[in-house]
């Protein structure tokens, strides 16, 4: 038998080390109010998500749409969890200080909330999996909007906060090191999230290139010839469902982190096409594209073209057109450029080792 | 001979075990009877052909064995225990795990994969590791040992020095080649192939005949196919079964049916006054 040259596999773990040990880096040198790190904290989030929704759709061939609804679940059970009890008279005000009235730590919290985003997953599944394509897509919509109101209503509020947020958890600046005067020591508050998503991810990619990667990317190619060679498609369906809710659920929770606060209003619709558009663009079916994306679409939302939002001026000139959203009409103008011109996304199904194999014979199409 | 005239053929007695038994299959769309009344039997280590005109019901009748579509009447049993007909719900992956596996008659290849993980994907239904197991890939052994036999297995069709291309670049035949040994890769013990050497031409056949008679003797395989390439059929089969308009025209050795008259006018047609 032929044995695969390992020099792709180390040039990847290479590149990893490096991003990380320059996360770390910059953390110390640069000042933590640097717009680079609300981009990478954001961006290690939305990579995780993208990649768990990449999952389901380019791997599995499952289309849906749930994905804000499972972060939603992720996000409010990690600060339900989290707040600290003498926190949530204060939080829980209008709930005499909600039901719940103890704490767990940030890594169970962190599994708690995927556990539970993979078990309404595996609730809906149930009857929404037996759907296909357009229909999967809308039914898992209406789930995610479900969940959204069920959770801002009243009766539920001394668990979820009714519509009220949620705050006062721990977020990802609480995983800096203090001395007992309060100065920071160590930063560390990009590294933990770029752990945790790079921890998520690597599982992911694990999972991908098992049996069952294969069998779930069997199920995308031909469901019947899937089936017929005794891939159990109800089963397996079910199991990617899962997985990729479980890990949205982590995503929703570094989300809360990200944010400090959850507020159910705002785990809509966009975000879920904010995170297809993620996919898209990277790649349907490349977990490296989703990553690299994800970067790409926080960074250029956020920070590279915040200037399009103000006035600008040349000399005496001032530059038509920029006013207070005029970034997004830029920023939908480059996703339209990228789309069309880069139809399977920035990497196609290509991976980061594929990147240094000279000869990668593409699919014939 | 139009469809009122048909006459259903009762199924032929054989003395060896009995692999595959239909008994009374009738398999109807709406007001379309696909499959009508159909009895049959393959004993163990028999190629057994079923042939008939276009849209006989040849490839609805592989469909109701490997359950994609539920029968609307009648029983199939394998060694002896039902395992699909009327009021018998069961996917088609379970019929792959009793031990039956198919090819297609239009190529359902795995096509985002490479031909070696086209045969890898198929070994999934035998593996004995569990998912956690698999993620972590604590199971080098069950890798290596399944990596070593889809490797021999490549080598049986002669497919090694494209295992690493897609497999929807292969050139047509060998496409074949490989959904069969992807079929294999299943561990079955009878093997369904829908029109093999559909496309091939007649040295690419006369091939094709000779490998499926050899992995029928090394898999210890029985095998049921349908076939339009006559001398194939001739040439490989043990018995031969006819469908016509979905009903059971005429059965027996490739001789008796080559000179059944009810055969020849279903192929050729019969001048009606």
């Amino acid at each position: 038998m032929k044995t695969k040259s390992r020099k792709p596999a180390v040039l990847t773990w290479v590149i990893v080390a490096a991003v990380y040990a320059a996360v770390f880096a910059a953390e110390q040198i640069l000042p933590p109010s640097s717009m680079l790190f609300t981009v990478l904290k954001k961006g290690a989030t939305y990579a995780l998500v993208a990649v768990s929704m990449n999952l389901l759709n380019g791997f599995t061939g499952i289309f849906s749409l749930g994905q804000a609804g499972f972060m939603l679940i992720g996000a409010y059970v990690y600060g339900i969890f989290t707040i600290p009890v003498e926190s949530r008279p204060v939080v829980y005000q209008y709930y005499e200080g909600g039901l719940i009235q103890f704490t767990v730590p940030v890594a169970v919290a962190l599994i708690l909330a995927g556990l539970a985003a993979a078990f309404f997953a595996l609730l809906i599944g149930l009857p929404v999996l037996r759907l296909k394509s357009d229909y999967l897509a809308i039914a898992t919509l209406g789930f995610a909007e479900i969940i959204r109101v069920i959770v801002q209503w009243d009766p539920m509020g001394p668990i979820t906060n009714g519509a009220n947020m949620l705050r006062m958890f721990p977020s990802f600046n609480d995983f800096n090191i203090r001395d007992a005067e309060g100065n920071v020591t160590l930063y560390l508050s990009t590294l933990v999230p770029f752990l945790i998503a790079g921890i998520c991810i690597g599982l992911i990619v694990l999972l991908l290139h098992s049996g069952y990667g294969r069998a779930l990317k069997s199920i995308r190619d031909d469901e019947i010839a899937a089936e017929a060679m005794g891939i159990n498609l109800a089963h397996h369906k079910r199991l990617a469902f899962c997985i990729s809710s479980f890990f949205a659920g982590i995503g929703g929770a570094m989300l809360a982190m990200y944010q400090t606060t959850v507020q159910a209003k705002f785990f809509t619709t966009a975000m879920t096409y904010e995170i297809l558009l993620i996919v898209v663009i990277g790649g349907v079916g490349s977990v490296t594209g989703s990553v690299f994306s994800s970067f790409l679409f926080v960074a250029a939302s956020e920070w590279w073209l915040r200037f399009l939002d103000e006035k600008q001026m040349i000399g005496n000139f001032e530059v038509p057109l920029l006013r207070n959203g005029f970034r997004l009409v830029v920023f939908s103008i480059i996703i339209m450029v990228v789309v069309l011109f880069f139809r399977k996304g920035i990497m196609g199904t290509r991976e980061l080792p594929d990147l240094f194999r000279r000869k990668r014979k593409e699919a014939a199409k | 001979m139009s469809e009122m005239e048909i006459k259903t053929v009762p199924d032929m007695e054989t003395d060896g075990e009995t692999v595959l038994k239909l008994e009374h299959l009738t398999m109807q769309f709406g007001g379309v009877i696909a499959v009508n009344d159909f009895s049959m039997h393959i004993d163990r280590g028999e190629i057994v052909a079923l042939i008939g005109p276009n849209g006989a019901g040849k490839t609805t009748a592989f469909n109701c064995v490997t359950s994609v579509y539920q029968p609307t009447s009648g029983h199939i049993y394998f060694h002896g225990k039902e395992i699909g007909g009327e009021k018998m719900h069961v996917t088609p992956d379970r019929i792959t795990e009793q031990g039956i596996a198919r090819t297609f008659q239009n190529i359902r290849l795995f096509s985002g994969m490479t031909v070696f993980d086209n045969i890898m994907t198929a070994m999934h239904l035998r593996r004995k590791s569990g998912l956690l197991t698999q993620v972590l890939h604590l199971n080098a052994e069950e890798e290596k040992k399944n990596r070593e036999k889809a490797w021999k297995l490549l080598e049986t069709v002669g497919l090694t020095d494209v295992a690493e291309e897609m497999a929807t670049s292969l050139p047509y035949g060998k496409q074949r080649l490989l959904e069969i040994a992807r079929a294999l890769a299943t561990e079955p013990t009878l093997l369904l192939l829908d029109e093999p050497a559909a496309g091939m031409n007649p040295q690419e056949t006369n091939e094709l005949g000779q490998f499926i008679v050899r992995i029928k003797n090394e898999f210890n395989l029985t095998v049921f196919m349908i076939e339009h390439h006559m001398n194939l059929v001739m040439d490989i089969s043990d018995r031969i079964y006819v469908l016509d308009f979905g009903k059971p025209i005429a059965n027996g050795t490739p001789e008796e049916v080559q000179q059944n008259p009810v055969v020849i006018a279903a192929y050729l047609g019969v001048d009606e006054e």
